[in-house]
């Protein structure tokens, strides 16, 4: 570099310093995260979040009056690649914390990274129990995502109010699909005992081709189905199902966890969405019975990431980081162990009204919006209308 | 016993799926027949067709045939470059050894897929289904898309074709004779180079065509190269590595076993592909139309 242009730049980033000394260096906080193939649809999205919150603390002077500084790492949805990135990150890097996998195979990987380094670790988005089930759970490991229990169990309260009785269900073979296909069909024979189970498809995580499953379904006639192909998959399974007449079949009946109805879901297929399904989703900048916090926090990303429709994703990391920030103030320090017993009990008001971690299985009270698509003239895409934030606290043990 | 129309509906969308795989594992096999280079690369030429369709329908904006010229260019496309590919890189590999080849096939889809990302990003790309062919009709109590049906058709017509260039014209005769010996064919005042390039040109532009028809009914994101060329594998493996009409049977094969095997072992359909392949290798290694190798 020039002696000049490095002059510059330096000036520059002078100007730019707020007035408060920062005499220490940042605190860092790795984020692995998918940023490639249909999860980085969810993970991009939440990296934006935790930016947004980082420049904005910082611009307010930081914590503890240190900057906060992200180190992000494609962890390409892989739970081995996650864990590799993950101890790079503290190794190498020297990051004081991680917040971040988005998958329920990166998740409980990762946490086994943080316990091994005695870091903390906030999982903003993976829902497996198994994350914070106790013969798993360890002083490290926080989540201020919702979990499979919780979300099998409101799509159960909400699938108990149809009137159908025959109820199929397809998952991915894996942790989450496994773990909220359980907590669904467990908690719907409680609210219903009349409904029954009359089909389960089980694809591997990532499937191109849905075609044989849809049509094994389909034989088996159900009245209703409870999905959770989640992301960018949603938009592959639905697109085949929607051309076999799958859809039409169950007249509608379908629910699609895994934030089918996310404004970035329903955006992406645009004319081929199945609207009249319900869907789930972390967020939606259109949710019109939210707080003023709320309304301001989606503003404030909209100019941020100069989105006119901005994603409900950026929200997970967003939370995350508050609930890092508001412990390291609570501990007045960056030592994971203060920082971990800070976090206990720790509530927040977040942009979707105040959440708390329990102490008992280190878990927040993250609920989501739940409700069924339409066609919205206001909007070149379907939305969920009306919208719910079903909050799960009295159905969370 | 699973009623009758279903069984018809899982075999048609079994044979849906081996229509594209008979599409990108026909250039795998037979850029291997004739040139004997395991090309790995070939699934990344199957994701850039796909990558094509999506920016020729973004240049094209909506209309009644957006979706045709669009996959057309896309091949032709991957075809020119399949044609670059050949001349300046692939020339080198002939008659090296296989280590050689593999890595240096394998360098070039990290390269691509790279490529892939910094022009396209790694958000998922989606295409819909053309105008036309959006509905569905209903035979033998099987709901059945158009667009699938048309795929139905396709797969056997190419493969027709491509059977008559290979076996009734000057061309084919040449192919089929330099995968014998290329000496010869060269000594007999054949332009062998120039043969070796159209047949990679033809190989590439069935990937790039593959890769341009699927992307309505599937996700266009990176990583689709990797996946489908492991597919594509498995399915020369099975119908026999450079045999044609082997790799229609493997691609057949591949997808009722995978479609029938949710029937029977509901979470281990995939399972039931490889156990199959390992037989095919311990019993016909070969592969079911193959010949063994001289």
């Amino acid at each position: 570099m020039q002696r000049r242009s490095f002059l510059v730049m330096a000036g520059a980033t002078l100007a730019a310093t707020p007035r408060i000394a920062y005499a220490q260096k940042p605190i860092k906080v790795g984020m692995p995260m998918p940023l490639s193939g249909p999860p980085a649809l969810f993970g991009e999205p939440a990296t934006k979040g935790a930016l947004m919150f980082i420049e904005e603390i910082n611009a307010k002077g930081g914590v503890l009056g240190r900057k906060l500084e992200l180190l992000t790492r494609d962890s390409k949805a892989d739970a081995n690649e996650a864990v590799r990135v993950s101890r790079e990150l503290i190794l190498k890097e020297n990051v004081d914390f991680l917040v971040g996998t988005l998958t329920s195979a990166e998740g409980p990987a990762v946490s086994v990274v943080a316990k091994e380094n005695k870091i903390v670790f906030i999982a903003p988005i993976p829902k497996t129990d198994q994350l914070t089930a106790q013969d798993k759970l360890h002083p490290y490991v926080f989540r201020v995502a919702a979990t499979t229990t919780m979300e099998g169990r409101s799509a159960a309260e909400i699938v108990a109010k149809w009137p159908v009785t025959r109820v199929g269900t397809i998952a991915f073979d894996y942790a989450y699909g496994q773990d909220v296909t359980r907590a669904f069909v467990e908690h719907i024979k409680k609210l219903k005992p009349s409904v029954q189970i009359v089909d389960q498809q089980w694809p591997k995580l990532g499937e191109q081709d849905y075609n044989p499953f849809i049509n094994a379904q389909m034989a088996k006639k159900p009245e209703a189905v409870v999905s959770s192909i989640w992301g960018g998959f949603f938009v592959t399974f639905s697109k085949q199902a929607r051309a076999l007449g799958y859809f039409d079949a169950i007249k509608s009946n379908f629910i699609g966890l895994g934030e089918a109805g996310s404004p970035e879901t329903t955006k992406a297929m645009g004319p081929d969405y199945p609207v009249g399904i319900w869907g789930n989703s972390y967020d939606a900048f259109y949710w019109d019975t939210a707080s003023p916090a709320h309304r301001d926090y989606t503003a404030r990303l909209a100019k941020f990431t100069k989105e006119e429709y901005p994603s409900s994703w950026a929200i997970q990391g967003y939370i995350g980081m508050q609930f890092l920030a508001e412990a390291i103030k609570k501990a007045g320090s960056t030592d994971s162990d203060k920082v971990a017993k800070a976090l206990l009990g720790l509530t927040v008001e977040t942009p979707v009204g105040p959440l708390t971690i329990r102490e008992k299985d280190h878990q927040a009270n993250r609920g989501q919006l739940y409700g069924k698509t339409v066609k919205d003239a206001q909007y070149p895409f379907p939305i969920m209308k009306p919208v719910t934030y079903v909050d799960p606290t009295r159905f969370m043990d | 016993m699973p009623d009758l129309s279903f069984v018809f509906a899982q075999s048609l969308s079994g044979l849906t799926a081996a229509m594209f795989l008979f599409l990108i594992a026909a250039g795998l096999s037979l850029i291997f027949g004739v040139l004997r280079v395991l090309n790995f690369a070939h699934g990344t030429f199957y994701m850039l067709g796909a990558y094509s369709a999506y920016q020729f329908v973004q240049w094209l904006g909506p209309g009644p045939g957006t979706f045709w010229v669009a996959a057309l260019g896309a091949a032709l496309a991957i075809a020119a470059l399949g044609g670059v590919v050949e001349r300046l890189l692939f020339r080198h590999l002939y008659g090296k050894e296989e280590l050689y080849q593999l890595l240096f096939t394998y360098a070039l889809v990290l390269i691509l897929s790279d490529v892939a990302k910094i022009i396209w990003g790694t958000q998922q790309k989606s295409l819909s289904r053309p105008p036309g062919l959006t509905g569905s009709f209903s035979l033998f109590g099987a709901t059945i898309p158009f667009y699938n049906l048309f795929i139905l058709l396709l797969g056997p017509a190419i493969a027709l074709a491509f059977w008559f260039v290979l076996q009734r014209t000057r061309m084919g005769r040449f192919i089929r004779a330099a995968a014998l010996d290329r000496e010869t064919l060269g000594a007999l005042g054949v332009n062998v180079d120039a043969l070796y390039m159209w047949v990679f040109v033809l190989a590439s532009f069935l990937g790039g065509l593959g890769g341009a028809l699927i992307s309505p009914m599937r996700a266009i994101v990176p990583g689709m190269d990797t996946e489908v060329i492991v597919e594509a594998f498995v399915v020369v493996v099975i119908g026999g590595l450079g045999s044609f009409w082997g790799t229609f049977l493997g691609a057949i094969i591949y997808g009722q076993v995978l479609s029938f095997g949710i029937l029977f072992f509901p979470r281990f359909s995939i399972f039931s592909v490889f156990a199959l392949m390992a037989a095919v290798l311990i019993v016909r290694p070969w592969g079911l139309l193959g010949r063994p190798l001289r």
